[in-house]
């Protein structure tokens, strides 16, 4: 009987190893899937107890710094969410819901683009984390310091909220490609997102996502709007760089009627004006503003080189990211001679983002260097040491230091010049502070049905730019009127401290 | 120095004659075997106090001290009724029987006292101490086997004797009404006026003393008389009729009962048995067939069975996930949660799992323990099964030969059936794993099946009797 037990044990034998070799695979192999199963409530509640990095907008220098999202404990030793800032900040904190492992809209903003650092899972917090494990520390997050100035932010914020209509706005230190402001409105309460309660926070989700004004839409970088004629900018880097401009002062073909080349259809200008005595030099035709002389000097320069500028400039870039990811502006490549000369004068199907819009005027200010847009200035591990710093990098190059000095001072006529569009709004009239801008009007809806977009794209102190901005209001008009006052609060409030 | 070994002190004084050395009975290993256990024990019962609140644990006296008493006289009775018995399965047991408590009682403080954690509905605010109290019957139950059954052969007087009670054993809960025999579908109990007994637990050592004894009597005609059928000999109908009956009237009363783990596991424990007996390989193949045959059938047509497929195979589908499959996808998850070194004991959330203090105890060790725990509890296991089996192949008495390996055998079995079933490895069926999970019936029947196999391996390391020579004529022989 001998031989048959001891078959047996190796029998047993087996069996304890296919048990060995079955605990070794689910506790060393299968932890990440079934750490990441939808319905793990272990792994939920392991992070409601972890104390999530506060983020804080940090971008006036001397001032306060402003927590615009933080964790508070409640009973049970869990961390909700707070977000004191609420709307104001909405488009660049996110939130971060209880619903964010278990769905893909569980978080947005910056709460979801930094969530490993704020989370403190982030592999560059490891040493700080091996210490915490030795001295007994709970787990916290790292705290992510923004470039957001709260004078700006808040001065953008309110404007937005008294023009009343669906709007974005976006300021840029031209310098460095910093991120001071970047408001959308209507904009949503995160903090519905943050009840300890998943049916709560489903329900206002529903109710937020079901909600025709659409406040989840972060229209600063992810709702793109014709740039009308903010975009005779790029028209004219392109003829400056093709050499078929040489400066400001040269003049082009500006007829009062313009028809579109192959086609039946005629442009005019703004109430069918002429533009000077047909023959103006480019600083005046941008300083009126002037369709038919850009349309046809975008014809002249051709769809390529139009095309090439804008991206230069930004446009057709899907991949930008600040952290938050940022949709593509686009400028579609051409050949139809009359789409040229609409698309020159930003109709047809340009498109792009408030942010693009601010990104053109930085690269403007800062001699034809673009600055690449970031928002996340530093992240601290809790113990304030610095875990990571922004460096500024070069985005792009689309002009030359000359070429942005000739549209500088094309800019500057349009606010300084009691002709220019701006000059009301944004000149003399309606303050001392030197702006450089562009005014923009674009047509929108079936046979222009409904009211015009309003466009301003500026930077100041004209002579010595930190403050580039770009205002887009859908539906508010003349860009001029509805845009540039809202740009205007945003550089009174940014440049009285700076 | 020298190369050449001392050659005359290593031959014995010619002029002294020497009495054999006795084997060694080992009772001091055995007792600081059990110290270590018990040390174990008490550190695990501390550490969860300090996972939990950060205090050391009121009742540490109570349980630790009790405890370690209890093991103690269990101690004194091994070296009082079975000297020569194996020393490691008494520390080895002992481990298991103290880290189940511990567990209990962490899973009991769960949520209770202001101790963080969600409150364990299942189980009462005194849980623990009733495992305690539980160990002391076990404990009784241990030195009654070794003080009763002093000769393993004694057993084979009572084969039919035991054949019938473990019928009746199994078959009272399929007669008693649902109210005084059923516990979450499975009706496998005892109940009366609120205190229950599992009497399949005790079932399953009788059928094993009978399965042993018929076997024992009938192998050679098993193994010998019979038909050659297509290659594989078959023996004579009216020899394997009765046990043929029986474990079919027994696989019944299970099926009739919802208990398919218990039932698989009698059908391993008859299989194993019938092999070592008749050292035939075809009833390995046999049974291998009639298992897997038995399997598919049940789960095509019992729908109970059926859902536990289901759930094997697709615990994470929508429809499964928080309904039938819960449970098993909780313990995985714990068991995910707690990885290579585990949370520490009072730091996971084993009280998620529902029944983790019964069925789905190793699945709380692993989320508390790590897989650290685990495989020390494997090893644990293992080894216990290893001294069974060597207690078996060490005996000379063909009966405990064949008793200890099916009980040593029937334990892996055990412990695969529900480790396999709660790691999802093999379909989950509730059973209990030995000594660690809550219940009275499991822990007590398993210190008799331990008490058995010590009993068997002391008869089996007891020195052969020292013959008294006088006169050189009369041999007189020690009675036993």
């Amino acid at each position: 009987m001998n031989r048959a037990i001891r078959r047996l044990s190796i029998a047993s034998l087996v069996l304890f190893v296919l048990l060995m070799v079955n605990v070794n695979y689910l506790q060393v192999f299968r932890v990440n899937s079934l750490a990441s199963e939808p319905y793990n409530s272990r792994i939920f509640s392991e992070q409601l107890k972890n104390q999530r990095g506060e983020i804080i907008a940090a971008g006036d220098s001397g001032q306060p710094d402003l927590v615009i999202a933080k964790s508070k404990q409640v009973k049970g030793g869990f961390y909700k969410r707070v977000y004191p800032a609420g709307r104001e900040y909405a488009p660049v904190t996110g939130y971060d819901s209880i619903l964010a492992t278990t769905s893909p809209f569980g978080q947005t903003g910056i709460e979801k683009a930094e969530n490993k650092y704020l989370t403190g899972t982030a592999p560059s917090l490891a040493v700080y984390n091996l210490k915490g494990l030795f001295t007994g520390k709970p787990k916290q997050g790292a705290s992510v310091y923004l470039t957001i100035s709260p004078k700006a932010q808040a001065a953008a914020y309110s404007a937005l909220v008294t023009m009343g209509k669906p709007a974005a706005a976006v300021a840029i230190d031209p310098r460095t490609g910093a991120i001071l402001a970047m408001v959308s409105y209507p904009s949503f309460n995160p903090n519905a997102y943050t009840p300890i309660n998943s049916g709560k926070v489903a329900k206002n989700d529903k109710r937020l996502r079901s909600d025709p004004a659409d406040p989840l839409l972060n229209r600063a970088i992810n709702d793109t709007f014709p740039p009308g004629s903010t975009f005779k900018l790029i028209t004219s880097s392109a003829a400056f760089k093709t050499g078929k401009v040489a400066n400001q002062s040269s003049t082009i073909s500006a007829p009062q009627f313009y028809r579109l080349p192959g086609s039946h259809s005629t442009l005019a200008n703004d109430a069918g004006a002429p533009c000077g005595n047909g023959n103006p030099t480019i600083l005046f035709a941008l300083t009126v503003s002037c369709n038919t002389a850009f349309a046809k000097l975008g014809v002249t320069v051709g769809g390529d080189p139009l095309h090439s500028m804008a991206a230069a400039y930004g446009f057709n870039n899907p991949n930008l990211t600040i952290p938050l990811p940022v949709s593509a502006s686009a400028y579609p490549a051409l050949t139809d001679r009359a789409q040229i000369a609409l698309s020159a004068i930003g109709q047809f199907n340009d498109t792009e983002t408030p942010l693009q819009e601010a990104m053109v005027a930085a690269a403007i200010a800062n001699g034809g260097t673009m600055m690449r847009p970031y928002l996340v200035a530093q992240i601290k591990a809790p113990d304030q040491s610095v875990v990571q710093s922004a460096q500024p990098a070069v985005y792009a190059n689309p002009i030359s230091a000359a070429q942005a000095g000739y549209l500088t001072d094309m800019m500057k006529s349009v606010t300084q010049d009691p002709n220019g569009t701006a000059y009301a709004t944004a000149g003399p009239p309606a303050t001392s502070i030197l702006i450089a801008g562009k005014t923009g009007t674009a047509q929108n809806g079936v046979n222009n049905s409904h009211l015009d977009d309003a466009v301003f794209t500026c930077f100041a102190p004209a002579d010595n730019p930190k403050i580039a901005v770009g205002v887009i209001v859908k539906g508010g008009g003349f860009g001029a009127d509805a845009a540039a006052p809202i740009a205007l609060k945003i550089i009174q409030a940014y440049l009285g401290l700076h | 120095m020298s190369a050449v070994p001392n050659v005359a002190a290593a031959q014995p004084s010619g002029a002294a004659r020497r009495a054999v050395p006795l084997p060694r009975g080992r009772r001091s290993t055995e007792l600081a075997m059990l110290c270590f256990a018990i040390g174990v024990v008490a550190f695990a019962y501390v550490a969860v106090g300090l996972g939990l609140n950060g205090h050391v644990p009121g009742g540490l006296v109570v349980y630790v001290a009790g405890f370690a008493a209890l093991m103690l006289i269990a101690h004194l009775a091994v070296r009082r009724f079975a000297p020569w018995a194996d020393p490691l399965m008494l520390p080895l047991a002992a481990l298991l029987n103290g880290i189940g408590i511990v567990m209990i009682y962490r899973l009991q403080e769960s949520g209770r006292g202001g101790n963080p954690g969600l409150r364990i509905s299942t189980l009462t605010a005194h849980a623990a101490l009733y495992q305690l109290v539980w160990t002391a019957v076990g404990m009784a139950a241990f030195v009654a086997v070794l003080v009763v059954i002093r000769q393993p052969r004694i057993l084979q007087r009572y084969t039919y004797t035991l054949g019938t009670i473990g019928l009746i054993l199994l078959a009272i809960p399929a007669l008693l009404p649902s109210s005084h025999s059923s516990v979450n579908g499975a009706k496998v109990w005892i109940i009366i006026g609120g205190f229950s007994i599992q009497p399949g637990e005790f079932a399953r050592i009788a059928l094993a003393v009978f399965f042993s004894g018929y076997l024992v009597a009938k192998r050679d005609v098993l193994s010998l008389a019979g038909r050659r059928f297509l290659g594989i000999d078959l023996p004579r109908g009216r020899d394997l009729g009765p046990i043929l009956v029986l474990w079919a009237i027994s696989m019944l009363i299970l099926i009739f009962e919802s208990d398919i783990g218990t039932s698989a596991l009698f059908f391993g424990l008859f299989i194993a048995m019938l092999y070592i007996a008749t050292q035939r390989k075809s009833w390995l193949l046999i049974g291998l067939l009639l298992f897997v045959a038995g399997a598919l059938l049940a789960g095509a047509i019992i729908p109970h069975v059926h859902e536990r497929f289901t759930i094997w195979r697709h615990p994470f589908a929508p429809g499964n996930i928080q309904g039938s499959s819960f449970q098993l996808v909780q313990g995985l998850e714990g068991m995910a949660f707690g990885g290579i070194f585990g949370t520490g004991l009072g730091l996971g959330q084993p009280f998620r799992t529902p029944l983790v203090q019964s069925d789905f105890i190793f699945t709380g060790f692993g989320e508390e323990l790590g897989l650290t725990g685990l495989m020390a509890l494997l090893l644990i296991f293992g080894l216990l099964v290893q001294r069974g089996l060597r207690a078996a192949l060490a005996t000379r008495d063909p009966f405990a030969k064949l008793l200890a390996a099916g009980l040593a055998f029937v334990l892996a079995l055990q412990v695969f059936i529900i480790v396999g079933g709660v790691t999802q490895l093999i379909p989950l069926t509730g059973i209990t794993t030995p000594f660690l999970s809550q219940g009275g019936s499991s822990l007590v029947a398993s210190w008799m099946v331990i008490a058995l196999l010590m009993r068997i391996s002391d008869t089996a390391r007891r020195p052969a009797p020292q013959p008294i020579q006088d006169e050189g004529l009369t041999q007189v022989v020690r009675a036993v």
